[in-house]
C-alpha cells in the first residue's frame, strides 16, 4: 500500500470553495429538482422553486468561475509535489499521463497490480471532470428553457424548438440530473476507496503525509511525513 | 337507367359518398362510401386506458361523450370498478346535455333544411306568421327582425352556407320544398334560435367537463369534476330553459312541418331490424334498465337482449386486406386501398352484423327498444306520435296495425318525429336528474371517483352515441393497451355490403326512392340525413399488428 | 331592411333584431380589440370598422374539413358573440362547409370551385392532410384530399389551419400515423405552395380566437402578429400555468394527489396528477370554453396539453409529446415500447451503484482500500521507451516501505 503526499498547493484555496459550493449546490438542486418533478409532500413548492432557480445560477456562474479561474490561479500538477503552475493544465492531457487511459483502466480492472504514476487526475477522472462543465452549463440552459420568465427569449426559444418542445426539454433535463448523479456516485467513490485523505484536503484543506513524485521525470522521489509522525513502516523517510 | 351520385354528402359528420342506379326516376339500387381513414386504433396501442378515454372520443366531434364514456365503461369493465353514484349523474347529465346539443343542431341545423326553404321566407307575410306561430302551438318571436335580416343577407349577394343550394330541386314532378312561406320563416327563425339553444346544452357539457367538444373530466374511475351547488344551480337553470325551448318550439315545429311531408312517412325504411346497447345508467348500472334501456328488436320487433359474441365485422367491400367476418375481439384488418368500384371495394367503413344480419341504430332503435321495455314516458310519446300519423293520414295509416305504426317511426320522416319525442324525453331526464344530484350532494351520497390499480386484462364498453349504439373494447397488459376496437354507430347504418352481397342499412333504405334529377336527389339526400350519418368515427382500422407499414422513425425520444 | 336615412347604422338594426345590445356589442370589440393587439382604446374604432366591413362586401371563406373528427366546426357553431349566425351571415360568406352549407354534392364543389376561380377569399382548414395511399385516405368529391387542399390553398388570400390536427396532424399523427398525417404547412411547403398561414391549435380550436383572428383579418385587411409557428403571439404567448387561477395552490405546494380526495374538493393544483399547464402556452384560463362558462382545468381535468403543436413536424403533435397525461412527464418510446425516463435512469444508476459497491470489495480483497496498491516503479510508456532503447527497466513496486530503497541517491 501507498500514496502520494496531499500538499494544499494540489487543491488552492479558492477550489476548495467553489468545490464547496458545488457541493451544496448540487444537493439542494438534485432534491429540490425531484420535488419540482413530483411534489412528494404538500407545501414546499414555492421553496423548492426559489432554491433551485437561485442554486440553478450559483452553479452556473460557479461553474465559470472556476473555468475561467483555472487560466490564472496555480496548482500542483500532481499529488505529492508543491510546485505549481497554471491550473488548467491539469484539465488538459498533461505529459504525466499521456497514454495511460489503458493502464488506468487495467488497473481499475484488477489486471493491472500497480498503480499507475501520473499527474494529479487520472484519465477517466479528466475525461470525466472536463465534461462536467459542458454538463452544467447545459443543465443550466435547459433549466432556463424550462424558466418561464426566459422562455421567450430567442436563444432559449429556439432550444426548446431543438430539443422537442417543452416536455423534451423536461426529459431531457430530468435525464442528464441521473448523469450527475451517476457522476456524482462514481466520483465520491473513486476518491475515496483508496483512504479519506483526499476528501479531508478538498473539504478541511488538510495536507496528509505520503510519497514524493516529481512531475518532471514522473518518478517517486520519497517520503514526506510533514515534520511529523515517522512512517508507519521501518524505513526511514527521506526528505526532499 | 342513370347514375346518381352524391359526393360529398354534407350537413353531416365527414366524409360520405352516396352512388345510386336510378332506373325510371327510382332507386335501384345504392353504395354508401365512407371517404376516409385515419387509424384510432392504431394510435391508442401502448397508451394508458386513462390517455384512451382523453383520446377516443376525439374520433368525432359531434359525440364525443359518448365515445369517452364508451371508452371509460371498457376500462372500468377491465379494472373490475364500478363508478359511484355522484360520478354516475354527472356523467348521465353530460351524456343527456350531448344529446340535447346534437339532436337540436341536428334536426334544425343540419336536417332541416332539406324541408325548409330560407330563401322563400322573404315572401313571407309577418302578421299571417304570427298567427301561424300561435295556432301551430309554436314559440313566437321577432319575426320582422328575422325577415329584416334574411333580406339584408338577400340582397347582398353572397349567399353564404346556402350557396347551391337545392331549393329548386323536384320530387316526382312537383316541387321538393312544399311549405309556405309563413311556415319557412318560422322555422328558419326558429334555425337561428336552435343555434343558440345547441350552444347552450353544449354549455351545460362544458360547465360539467371543461369545454365542448372533447369534453375533460370523465376518466376511468369516475369524474374530475367536483359538483357545488353553486354550480348545479346554473347548470338547472340552464337545464331547465333548454327543455322548455324543446317543448314549447322544437316539438311544435315538427308537428307543423310533419303534415306537408307525410309521403316522407312512408319511404326510406330500413331493415326493420333494431339494436341499442342503453344509455343513461340507473343506480343498478344495469344496460337492461338504463332509462334508454338496450335491446335487439327483429323483423317481427321481438326483444332480445344484446350478445356481444354475435358482433362479426365484413370487410369483403372495404379497403381492407382480406374477406369474410371476424368478432372484433379476434379482429385482424390490413388497410388495402384499391380504385373506388362498387362492384368490388368501395368503403373504408366495414360491414358489421349481428347474427349475420344488418341491424340499424340511433333514435329509432332506442326509442322502439325503450317501447318495448315499457318505459312510461316513451310508451307515451311514442303512442301520440302514432296518433298523429293516424290523423293527419288516415287513408295511409288509419287501419295500420301496431307493428306498422311503429315502423312508419323508421322512414325518412319518421326518424326525425321520433328523435325529437326522445330529445324531450332526455330534456326532462337532464333536469330530474340534476334535481337527483343536487339532493344527492347534500345527502353527502355524491362521491365522483373510485381509485384502482393497474389493469390487466380485457374491458367492453356498450353505450349510446346520440346516432346509435357505441361499442368499445379494449385489452390491456400492464396498464398499457394492447388492442383496442371501436364500433361505432354509423358503421351500421352505413355499412356497405357484407360477404353475402346483402346492402347495409341505409343503401336498403334508399332503394325504392324517387330521384328526378340525378344531380339533385333531393329525396335520397332527405333519406340519408334522417340516420344523422356520422362517418369519421365509422371509419377505423381495427387491428394494429399488421397495420404497421408506414415510414416512421423511431427513437426513444419519440421524435425525429 | 333599415334605409340610408335612418340614424341606427344596417349591423345596428341586425344586433337589435337579435335582441344584442349596444353594450354587448362594444363588449365583443372589446375583446377584440385586446385580441387583436390594439389594446382596450381601439374599441371603438373596431366597432366602426366591424360596421362598416358587415355592411359591405363579406369575405368569401371555403371551409375544408379533412381528416377530422368535425369537432372544430362543432366548436366554432357553439361561439355567442357574435353568434354563429352572425358570422356565417354577417360577417363572412361561407360558401362551402361540408357540415354547414345547404347544398351538397356536386352542387357543393361547385360552389368551392366558383369560390376559388372569383379569387380574394380565405380558406379555412379542419383537420389533418391525410397523404396515405398516395392521398386516397381521404376522398372528397371522387377528389384526393391532397388534391383538394392543393386546389384550394394555391389561390387563397390566407389560409387558416384551426385545431391542432391542421397545424400538425394532431391526434392523428400519433404514433404510428396510420394514415400518413400532416399538417397544412408541412404540406404546402412539400408542394412549392407559398400562401400565409395562420395556425390556431387546440383541440377543438376555441371559437373566439378563430372569429378574433377573422375579424382582425378582416377589419385591418392583414394577419394578425405570428410567432415562429405562425400562431398568433397574442393568443399563445402565455403559458396556461401563468394564468391559471391556481397557480396560488401551486405556490403554496397544495396539490391534488388522488382524484376523489379532499384536495380536489378544495380546488388545489393539479400539477401533480399531470396537468401540461406550465408546458403549454394558450389563453384558455382567460378566453375559456363555450361561452367562457368553464375551462379544462375548472372541470377538475389536468390540462392535456393539446396547444402544443409544432406546424413542420408531424411527429410533435400533441398527442405523442403529452401522453401520458396523468403523468408529470412525457413517454419516451423506441419501437412500439413507451417507456418512462424516470424508472430506467433509476435503473441504470442503481446498476452503477451496485457495481460500484461490488468494485469496492473487489478493492478490499486486493487490499487497496487502506492507501491504494503500491506504485509502479515508472511509468509504462516509460518503461517501454527505455526497452526501446534497449535499457533495463525498474520492474519492484514502490510503497512506503521500500521507498528508501528505490530514492536514495537517485536511481536504483
Amino acid at each position: 500500500m501507498a500514496h502520494l503526499a496531499h500538499y494544499r498547493e494540489s487543491h488552492p484555496l479558492p477550489f476548495v470553495i467553489t468545490h464547496w459550493i458545488n457541493l451544496v449546490g448540487f444537493i439542494l438542486l438534485i432534491f429540490t429538482g425531484f420535488y419540482i418533478h413530483y411534489p412528494f409532500f404538500p407545501n414546499f413548492m414555492s421553496q423548492a422553486r426559489g432554491v433551485h432557480i437561485f442554486f440553478g445560477f450559483v452553479i452556473v456562474i460557479n461553474c465559470i468561475f472556476r473555468v475561467v479561474a483555472a487560466f490564472f490561479i496555480k496548482s500542483a500538477p500532481a499529488e505529492g509535489t508543491r510546485t505549481v503552475e497554471t491550473d488548467i493544465h491539469s484539465w488538459l492531457p498533461q505529459k504525466g499521463n499521456r497514454h495511460q487511459l489503458g493502464a488506468w483502466i487495467k488497473y481499475y480492472l484488477f489486471i493491472k497490480k500497480t498503480h499507475p504514476l501520473g499527474a494529479k487526475f487520472g484519465v477517466p477522472q479528466k475525461i470525466s471532470y472536463g465534461l462536467i462543465p459542458f454538463l452544467i452549463l447545459f443543465m443550466g440552459y435547459t433549466g432556463l428553457c424550462l424558466w418561464a420568465p426566459a422562455q421567450q427569449v430567442g436563444f432559449f426559444s429556439a432550444g426548446i424548438t431543438l430539443l422537442g418542445g417543452l416536455a423534451g426539454v423536461r426529459v431531457w433535463h430530468y435525464v442528464f440530473m441521473w448523469v450527475f448523479i451517476i457522476f456524482i456516485f462514481i466520483h465520491v467513490y473513486l476518491a475515496n476507496i483508496e483512504g479519506l485523505s483526499p476528501t479531508f484536503m478538498m473539504f478541511l484543506w488538510k495536507e496528509h503525509p505520503g510519497l514524493t513524485y516529481d512531475p518532471e521525470t514522473g518518478t517517486i522521489t520519497g517520503y514526506d511525513d510533514l515534520g511529523g509522525s515517522a512512517p508507519k513502516t521501518e524505513a526511514a523517510p527521506v526528505a526532499k | 337507367m342513370t347514375r346518381s351520385v352524391i359526393d360529398p354528402i354534407s350537413r353531416i359528420e365527414g366524409h360520405l359518398r352516396i352512388e345510386m342506379e336510378v332506373t325510371n326516376g327510382k332507386v335501384t339500387d345504392a353504395w354508401a362510401s365512407g371517404g376516409l381513414f385515419r387509424g384510432m386504433e392504431l394510435v391508442l396501442q401502448g397508451r394508458t386506458p386513462t390517455d384512451a378515454s382523453y383520446i377516443a372520443q376525439r374520433v368525432c366531434g359531434v359525440c364525443p361523450v359518448s365515445h369517452c364514456h364508451a371508452a371509460t365503461y371498457a376500462a372500468e369493465d377491465m379494472y373490475g370498478i364500478t363508478i359511484p353514484n355522484g360520478a354516475r349523474l354527472i356523467r348521465n347529465m353530460v351524456e343527456c346535455s350531448q344529446f340535447l346539443h346534437s339532436h337540436i343542431l341536428w334536426f334544425y341545423n343540419l336536417y332541416a333544411l332539406d324541408f325548409v326553404n330560407p330563401i322563400n321566407a322573404l315572401k313571407a307575410d309577418i302578421a299571417d306568421t304570427a298567427s301561424l306561430a300561435v295556432a301551430a302551438g309554436t314559440s313566437g318571436a321577432d319575426f320582422a327582425g328575422v325577415a329584416n335580416r334574411l333580406s339584408a343577407f338577400a340582397e347582398n349577394g353572397q349567399l353564404s352556407i346556402f350557396t347551391g343550394n337545392w331549393f329548386d330541386a323536384t320530387v316526382g314532378g312537383s316541387a321538393a320544398y312544399k311549405l309556405p312561406a309563413e311556415l319557412d320563416l318560422i322555422a328558419t327563425t326558429h334555425y337561428l334560435e336552435a343555434l343558440r339553444y345547441q350552444a347552450e346544452a353544449s354549455q351545460i357539457s362544458a360547465a360539467l367537463g371543461g369545454k365542448m367538444p372533447h369534453i375533460m373530466s370523465s376518466i376511468p374511475g369516475g369524474t374530475t369534476f367536483v359538483p357545488t351547488e353553486d354550480k348545479l344551480g346554473d347548470i338547472y337553470y340552464r337545464a331547465k330553459e333548454v327543455r322548455d325551448w324543446v317543448k314549447g318550439t322544437m316539438l311544435p315545429d315538427t308537428l307543423a312541418i310533419a303534415p306537408y311531408y307525410l309521403d316522407e312517412f312512408t319511404v326510406g325504411h330500413g331493415p326493420g331490424r333494431f339494436a341499442a346497447w342503453g344509455v343513461f345508467d340507473k343506480a343498478s348500472m344495469d344496460p337492461a334498465e338504463r332509462y334508454l334501456p338496450s335491446g335487439m328488436l327483429d323483423v317481427n320487433l321481438n326483444l332480445t337482449d344484446p350478445d356481444e359474441t354475435k358482433f362479426l365485422e365484413y370487410i369483403d367491400h372495404s379497403y381492407y386486406d382480406g374477406t369474410g367476418g371476424l368478432n372484433p375481439r379476434e379482429g385482424v384488418t390490413k388497410p388495402l386501398y384499391k380504385d373506388y368500384d362498387v362492384k368490388d371495394r368501395y368503403s373504408w367503413t366495414k360491414a358489421p352484423r349481428y347474427d349475420g344480419k344488418t341491424y340499424e341504430v340511433g333514435g329509432v332503435s332506442r326509442m322502439l327498444v325503450a317501447y318495448k321495455r315499457g318505459v312510461k314516458d316513451v310508451v307515451t310519446y311514442v303512442d301520440a306520435l302514432a296518433d298523429v300519423l293516424k290523423k293527419a293520414a288516415p287513408a295511409v295509416f288509419g287501419n295500420a296495425s301496431e307493428k306498422d305504426l311503429l315502423l312508419a317511426l323508421d322512414t325518412t320522416l319518421g326518424r326525425a318525429a321520433v328523435r325529437n319525442y326522445e330529445t324531450l324525453y332526455v330534456a326532462d331526464l337532464l333536469v330530474s336528474l340534476t334535481e337527483e344530484l343536487i339532493t344527492a350532494l347534500k345527502e353527502g351520497d355524491a362521491s365522483t371517483f373510485t381509485e384502482h390499480g393497474t389493469g390487466n386484462g380485457e374491458g367492453v364498453g356498450m353505450w349510446e352515441a346520440p346516432r346509435g349504439a357505441l361499442y368499445h373494447f379494449e385489452r390491456v397488459k400492464n396498464d398499457k393497451i394492447t388492442a383496442y376496437q371501436e364500433i361505432v354507430p354509423t358503421t351500421w347504418n352505413v355499412s356497405p355490403r357484407g360477404a353475402d352481397d346483402t346492402p347495409g342499412p341505409i343503401e336498403e333504405a334508399l332503394v325504392g326512392l324517387t330521384v328526378d334529377d340525378p344531380e339533385k336527389p333531393i329525396e335520397a339526400l332527405r333519406c340519408v340525413h334522417s340516420f344523422d350519418p356520422c362517418v369519421a368515427c365509422s371509419v377505423h382500422v381495427s387491428e394494429p399488428a399488421t397495420g404497421k407499414q408506414f415510414n416512421t422513425v423511431t427513437s426513444p425520444w419519440g421524435v425525429r | 331592411m333599415t334605409t340610408e336615412e335612418s340614424t341606427i347604422s344596417p349591423l345596428q338594426a341586425r344586433l337589435d333584431a337579435r335582441g344584442v345590445s349596444r353594450r354587448t356589442f362594444l363588449k365583443f370589440c372589446v375583446a377584440i380589440a385586446v385580441m387583436a393587439g390594439l389594446g382596450k382604446a381601439a374599441a371603438p374604432d373596431v366597432a366602426q370598422a366591424l360596421e362598416k366591413s358587415t355592411s359591405g362586401k363579406l369575405l368569401p371563406v371555403v371551409w375544408l374539413e379533412l381528416a377530422s373528427c368535425s369537432g372544430c366546426t362543432e366548436s366554432t357553431a357553439q361561439v355567442t358573440t357574435p353568434d354563429i349566425a352572425s358570422v356565417v351571415l354577417e360577417l363572412i360568406s361561407l360558401n362551402y362547409s361540408e357540415t354547414l352549407s345547404a347544398a351538397a354534392g356536386v352542387s357543393l364543389d361547385k360552389a368551392r370551385t366558383d369560390t376559388i376561380a372569383a379569387g380574394g377569399y380565405v380558406a379555412v382548414i379542419e383537420g389533418a392532410v391525410v397523404r396515405g395511399w398516395d392521398g386516397n385516405g381521404l376522398r372528397i368529391g371522387g377528389m384526393k384530399g391532397t388534391d383538394l387542399v392543393k386546389e384550394t390553398c394555391e389561390k387563397a388570400d390566407a389560409v387558416i389551419a384551426v385545431g391542432s390536427c391542421a397545424v400538425d396532424g394532431g391526434w392523428q399523427a400519433g404514433y404510428p400515423n396510420p394514415a400518413d398525417c400532416c399538417g397544412v404547412t408541412e404540406f404546402l411547403k412539400a408542394e412549392g405552395i407559398s400562401v400565409p398561414i395562420i395556425n390556431i391549435p387546440t383541440c377543438p380550436v376555441n371559437p373566439d380566437w378563430l372569429v378574433a383572428v377573422l375579424v382582425d383579418y378582416i377589419m385591418l385587411g392583414k394577419l394578425p402578429e405570428l410567432d415562429d409557428k405562425n400562431m398568433p403571439s397574442l393568443i399563445f404567448g402565455e403559458s396556461i400555468h401563468d394564468n391559471c387561477p391556481r397557480r396560488g395552490h401551486f405556490e403554496n405546494g397544495e396539490f391534488v394527489y388522488q382524484f376523489g380526495s379532499v384536495e380536489e374538493e378544495k380546488g388545489y393544483c393539479l400539477y401533480a396528477v399531470g396537468c401540461k399547464g406550465p408546458q403549454t402556452y394558450a389563453k384558455c384560463p382567460i378566453t375559456r370554453w363555450n361561452e367562457s362558462i368553464s375551462w379544462c382545468v375548472e372541470a377538475g381535468s389536468p390540462c392535456i396539453g393539446c396547444a402544443n403543436a409544432d406546424p413542420t413536424r408531424t411527429t410533435r403533435n400533441w398527442v405523442d409529446t403529452m401522453t401520458p397525461f396523468l403523468k408529470r412527464q412525457r413517454n419516451m418510446r423506441i419501437g412500439d415500447l413507451y417507456f418512462q425516463a424516470a424508472p430506467v435512469a433509476a435503473t441504470v444508476t442503481g446498476i452503477v451503484a451496485a457495481a460500484l459497491v461490488c468494485h469496492g470489495f473487489g478493492m478490499k480483497a486486493a487490499g487497496r482500500t487502506k492507501g491504494g496498491a503500491d506504485f509502479e516503479p515508472i511509468r509504462t510508456y516509460d518503461a517501454k521507451k527505455l526497452k526501446q532503447a534497449g535499457k533495463e527497466a525498474p520492474t519492484t513496486p514502490i510503497n512506503e516501505g521500500n521507498v528508501e530503497k528505490f530514492t536514495k541517491g537517485g536511481d536504483e
